[in-house]
């Protein structure tokens, strides 16, 4: 057995969104590789073929281990785009995924099932919104109020970030109708894997017998709210997730809209309620007064709520976890997409071990962290500040971030990237934070910094030896950005 | 027979999660007693004076019969049981709530309360010659959403409720998955009722130009929910009862919302202004003031929280006060009444106390409105608007409510800017004195609002009131109008519009006092000219109001109020004022890289004596300033200090506080300010 000397992390530029591979050495040899992720927001099949084939170059066809942290298109998509080169010649020996994602698991396959009736939900209300903001009455007497246009807008530019949502979530036939999961899920699932998926739990420890010394710290996706309520808290609105219970919110929502048989089963009332008045009808239709109609309004209300709700719910399904090396004490920390609710019950890990100082292990993990992939894509809830950042205490930390504006959704522009969480990252990482693509970006709001000049800027602050030591381990291709990271003790 | 002057209505007092309680059942069930009207339930909709009720739920597309409430069996049993299966009772509740908040306002003004007009598209050179429409009635939907939501809709001028399944952390609560109506709760009813009331007074106020303004909008939306707790004696005595008279004990009048807190997994009621649970004990603790917290709460709600603590806080001091004698006569001089229940007789005291504080602080809350600037407002400004709308109707303060009021303030850090020292006098606005050949001026602009105040008083419509008001800006009047009203009016008439306009151009003190541009320099200000003088400085006037009251010693006020409103338009680049650009509807200014355009709105409330015509307040968001230092110093300036601020606020801290859905769904900063508090109220 050989003592991994410096890892290889390469982040793949396909677009806003996660493909890494990582290659671990000895001093003398590649001794493992390993994949995290697969995905981009957008691409044409011709563009991304390039990069899958450059990876498979890479890695010589083979990978030991993938891991693919949770089903977003932006970080699934390049398996359904490139299914043939990902199925032909390549060679996986083990596939790692979040306990959540065991569809063998009585609990998990009830969740699916629930969380499928809410991702069609959401296609459906996304359907009726489309259709809605059709009706030319509406819109028309819309535009003859002060700003019309803009109202107007307004519901066109909530339409196309919620058909955005679902193109994260699950795929959509020709006519936009949903079909099921994403199939870049899939194709891992059934064609690259080899019935050899390990599903991960938090408070695992897991360890791999060509990496001696290394430690994988699964943090999360958190269990549900009962198995943290065992320890005797109590759980916070928006904190501790149970995964179903975030999104029962949208239950009233989602039922009415999935609804396909009569309205009886959805009332809130007794069907003997209902008005029959053919002059109720014709009042609140009156031709001059549709812009006081809400037809629209409950779509837009249930069905925002209801897409974030999904969207988060996801992300804090991320396999997150901590690498660590022994002899060096360093960690590298891959989050997926984890929200703030998933990076704090990681502090609430029943571990066997303490950390160093009697902490909590996850805490002393963080503040041992030396390289961190940033969590979605630099988003304001991808990155927990206390629980997170403030704790990465090495000076010796390197961050990368899977942004690049030419390749995103522009609705998700106005999310990404969170100046208070780009601000701590440049600084915290004295400019070593490394962005798949830098182009557009801007450090301040008046879009005057560009983002490239300020990291160049915050280098300065490197000592020499840093300075030089970063230079030569960093390496930028049109295809990626990579860093090769030193985890032997300094 | 004469009709009746009120209509009773059975409701909760709270939300009907408190008719679950063993303690509360009791108390939970109130008699609404709101004015009488004629109700036009001829089209299966609810429609009064001031609201049209129309129960369609979207989510089914189904409409719910609608109550009739002179229906005799009704009529007899002051409306229905209460009852959450029943969607005619739920219009009742939402009925109820609306109109006694109405009333509220109504009672404290002194006048009938306005919705806001409907903006038009306003392009007269392509025809769209009107700028807005009169909107007489509020619609309200009380099925409208499947969220745990409710909001007042400034676009549709609706008030729209949620209803949602519960999902309590704690099933001792509440029973998970059980429907939660927003429309059931009084506490949710009074508050969207006040958002659009208060839109009704002042529309710039949706407009987050600072941080305090939508925060002001939630708060006293919150004020008006809390203090109207008051206004149901048993739930009151029962409360007096079971706090034993320390009102800043935990207890039901400082909560708010408690059935929706719980719902959406929070520890009891939505929001508290007195205290809240510790999350880290369990207990319940009084909530302290921090005056950093003004400093650094930026969320609209949090923020608002501050203004109705304080508020809540001089509420409490003056109800000690007022009740210390009695605290004395019951204790015998020791100041600790003796152990177990108070005396009925003590607790029927108390709450008259308690009661009639209230209404007095809330009714201070209302009126300070008349006071408050048209745009911009901030807590402290608001601070101001109480103690001079109070000073100016009761000119001894026995129970130093006013004191009261600035203490809480003090407590919490709110300042208002401008004012040398904290004391009643300093923050009363000051009285103008202007020259005697101005004085001149402003009589004949005070005839003539004589008049207008005379003839308002005589129609009690409010479409009347509306048109009548119109017509006295404007000058021009309808036909029907005319016939409506019957004299003077009906002759070609000069609106104050024009009036403001020729008397304010001939003398640059009228500048001074209100900060705006008047003639001809509005284009060096980057202010569009006017239509109908095309020489002269643009401006809008609103809001024009008699404000006429009687004080407790039977001094009158006799007061016209209206609001001038100004814009200009500027280039911005790098947080600095760069140049003016007149605004152009139909050309979008040519802009640099770097560039942003804004529109600054200035404003002034004037307030005019009409038994002396005087004018004697004038409070201004100044659009210029006169520098003191320059010489010559009556040269204005453009006002780029504020301009600056408000843009920086408005482009980088406001987007700070951009809750999650705003973020995704409605990132243009201006599209927020479409629906503000459709987005502010998601849960």
């Amino acid at each position: 057995m050989e003592e991994i000397k410096d890892v290889e992390i390469r982040m793949y530029r396909a677009g806003t969104g996660d493909c890494f591979v990582l290659k671990f050495f000895s001093d003398t040899s590649e001794i493992f590789t390993m994949m995290i992720d697969g995905g981009t927001w957008s691409g044409t099949k011709k563009e991304l073929q390039v990069i899958v084939k450059d990876l498979k170059n890479y890695v010589g066809n083979k990978i030991d281990l993938l891991v693919i942290t949770h089903e977003h298109k932006d970080h699934v998509y390049l398996f359904s785009a490139c299914e043939e080169l990902f199925t032909n010649d390549f060679d996986v020996d083990e596939v790692w995924m979040a306990w959540s994602e065991d569809d063998q698991d009585e609990t998990v396959k009830e969740w699916k099932e629930k969380y499928g009736q809410k991702k069609r939900a959401l296609a459906l209300a996304s359907e009726r919104i489309d259709k809605g903001i059709k009706n030319q009455n509406v819109i028309s007497q819309l535009k003859n109020g002060f700003q019309g246009e803009k109202v107007v807008n307004r519901f066109k530019n909530f339409a196309s970030s919620l058909n955005d949502f679902k193109a994260l979530h699950f795929s959509v036939d020709k006519k936009k109708k949903y079909k099921g999961g994403l199939k870049g899920m899939e194709v891992v699932k059934n064609q690259i894997s080899k019935d050899n998926i390990r599903y991960c739990k938090p408070g695992n420890i897991e360890k791999i017998s060509k990496l001696e010394g290394v430690n994988f710290y699964i943090l999360g996706p958190p269990l549900s709210i009962d198995a943290i309520k065992d320890h005797g808290r109590t759980a916070e609105e928006g904190d501790l997730y149970d995964h179903n219970e975030i999104l029962r919110r949208s239950d009233s929502f989602s039922a009415a809209i999935t609804n396909t048989n009569s309205s009886d089963n959805i009332s809130p009332f007794d069907p003997s309620y209902y008005s029959n008045r053919t002059s109720i009808k014709k009042y609140y239709n009156d031709e001059t007064e549709a812009w006081r109609t809400i037809d629209l309004d409950w779509l837009v209300s249930g069905a925002g709520n209801l897409a974030l709700r999904v969207n988060s719910g996801i992300n804090n399904l991320s396999l997150a976890m901590a690498i660590e090396f022994e002899d060096s004490k360093k960690v590298m920390l891959f989050p997926g997409d984890a929200e703030f609710g998933s990076w704090k019950s990681w502090h609430q890990i029943d571990w066997e071990e303490t950390g160093a100082k009697k902490k909590h292990l996850t805490e002393d993990l963080l503040n041992r962290t030396v390289f961190y992939k940033v969590a979605h894509h630099l988003s304001h809830n991808g990155t927990a500040k206390e629980k997170g950042l403030k704790m990465m205490k090495s000076s010796d930390l390197v961050a990368m971030a899977t942004l690049d504006f030419k390749k995103i959704s522009s609705n998700w522009k106005s999310t990404m990237p969170n100046r208070g969480i780009l601000k701590d990252l440049i600084n915290q990482t004295r400019g070593r934070l490394i962005i798949m693509n830098e182009e557009d970006l801007f450090y301040d709001f008046d879009e005057k910094v560009p983002i490239s000049e300020r990291i160049k800027d915050e280098r300065k602050r490197l000592t020499d030896k840093e300075k030089s030591k970063f230079n030569a381990s960093y390496k930028e291709h049109k295809l990626y950005k990579q860093y090769k990271l030193d985890v032997t003790k300094n | 027979m004469d009709t009746p002057s009120h209509r009773t209505l059975r409701g909760y007092a709270f939300d009907p999660s408190l008719s679950q309680r063993l303690d509360t059942h009791r108390i939970n069930q109130v008699y609404y007693k709101v004015p009488w009207e004629t109700i036009d339930y001829s089209d299966g909709t609810i429609r009064g004076e001031y609201v049209e009720i129309i129960d369609y739920d979207p989510s089914i597309s189904k409409f719910y019969e609608s109550i009739n409430f002179d229906e005799k069996a009704i009529l007899a049993n002051d409306g229905l049981d209460p009852s959450e299966s029943n969607p005619k009772f739920h219009q009742q509740m939402v009925y109820a709530v609306v109109m006694t908040t109405i009333k509220n306002f109504e009672r404290a003004l002194g006048r009938k309360i306005m919705w806001s007009t409907r903006k038009l598209d306003y392009n007269p050179e392509k025809g769209k010659k009107k700028y807005e429409d009169y909107v007489d009635r509020l619609r309200i939907y009380p099925h409208a959403l499947r969220e745990a939501n409710a909001y007042y809709s400034p676009l549709k001028k609706a008030l729209l409720f949620g209803y949602f399944h519960s999902n309590p952390v704690d099933q001792k609560d509440q029973m998970p998955g059980t429907l939660v109506f927003t429309c059931l709760s009084h506490d949710i009813i009074a508050h969207e009722t006040t958002h659009a009331i208060l839109d009704g007074l002042h529309r710039y106020y949706n407009e987050p130009t600072n941080p305090d303004v939508l925060a002001f909008h939630e708060a006293f939306a919150d004020i008006v929910a809390l203090f109207q707790h008051f206004s149901f004696p048993d739930v009151l005595k029962h409360q007096i009862a079971s706090t034993r008279g320390d009102l800043t004990q935990q207890n039901l009048l400082g909560e708010l919302a408690q059935q929706f807190g719980v719902a959406i997994g929070g520890h009891g009621s939505l929001r508290n202004a007195i205290g809240s649970i510790n999350e880290n004990t369990g207990v319940w603790e009084r909530k302290q003031p921090d005056p950093s917290e003004y400093q650094n709460t930026l969320q609209p709600h949090d923020r608002g929280s501050i203004l109705v603590a304080a508020v809540f806080d001089a509420f409490l001091s003056i109800y000690e006060r007022r009740v210390a004698d009695l605290n004395r006569i019951a204790s015998n001089g020791t100041g600790i009444l003796p152990l177990g229940e108070l005396h009925p007789d003590l607790v029927n005291r108390l709450s008259t106390e308690a009661s009639k504080t209230s209404q007095h602080i809330l009714y201070m809350c209302i009126r300070a409105l008349d006071y408050c600037p048209p745009v911009d407002i901030t807590f402290g400004d608001y601070l101001r608007a109480i103690i001079t709308a109070d000073t100016d109707l009761i000119a001894e303060d026995v129970y130093a409510y006013r004191l009261a009021f600035i203490e809480a303030f003090k407590k919490r850090g709110i300042y208002p800017s401008g004012v040398r020292s904290l004391s009643s006098e300093s923050l009363k606005y000051p009285t103008i004195k202007i020259k005697e050949e101005n004085n001149g001026l402003i009589k004949i602009v005070a005839d003539f609002l004589r008049m207008y105040a005379n003839i308002v008083a005589y129609h009690p419509k409010r479409e009347a009131i509306y048109e009548i008001t119109y017509g006295a800006i404007s000058g021009s009047i309808n036909t029907h109008m005319k016939q409506l009203i019957g004299y003077e009016f009906s002759k070609r008439i000069t609106g104050l519009h024009q009036r403001i306009n020729v008397k304010f151009t001939q003398s640059r003190e009228f500048k001074e006092l209100t900060g705006l541009i008047f003639g001809e320099d509005g284009a060096e200000f980057g202010i569009r000219n006017s239509r109908t003088y095309p020489r002269w400085a643009s401006f809008s006037i609103q809001n024009l109001r008699v404000v006429s009251r009687v004080g407790p010693n039977g001094n009158k006020l006799n007061q016209v109020v209206f609001s001038i409103i100004q814009k200009s338009g500027v280039i911005i680049e790098n947080d600095k004022v760069k140049r003016v650009e007149i605004p152009d509807r139909d050309k979008p200014p040519k802009l640099n890289p770097g560039e942003t355009y804004y529109i600054y709105k200035g404003g002034c409330t004037l307030i005019l004596d009409l038994d002396s015509r005087k004018l004697k307040y004038a409070i201004k968001k100044p659009l210029i300033v006169f520098p003191k230092n320059r010489r010559p110093s009556r040269i204005p300036e453009l006002n780029t200090e504020d301009i600056e601020k408000q843009f920086k606020y408005i482009y980088e801290t406001n987007v700070m506080t951009m809750s999650e859905f705003q973020r995704y769904f409605s990132a243009a900063v201006d599209y927020n300010a479409l629906e503000p508090f459709a987005m502010l109220h998601q849960h």
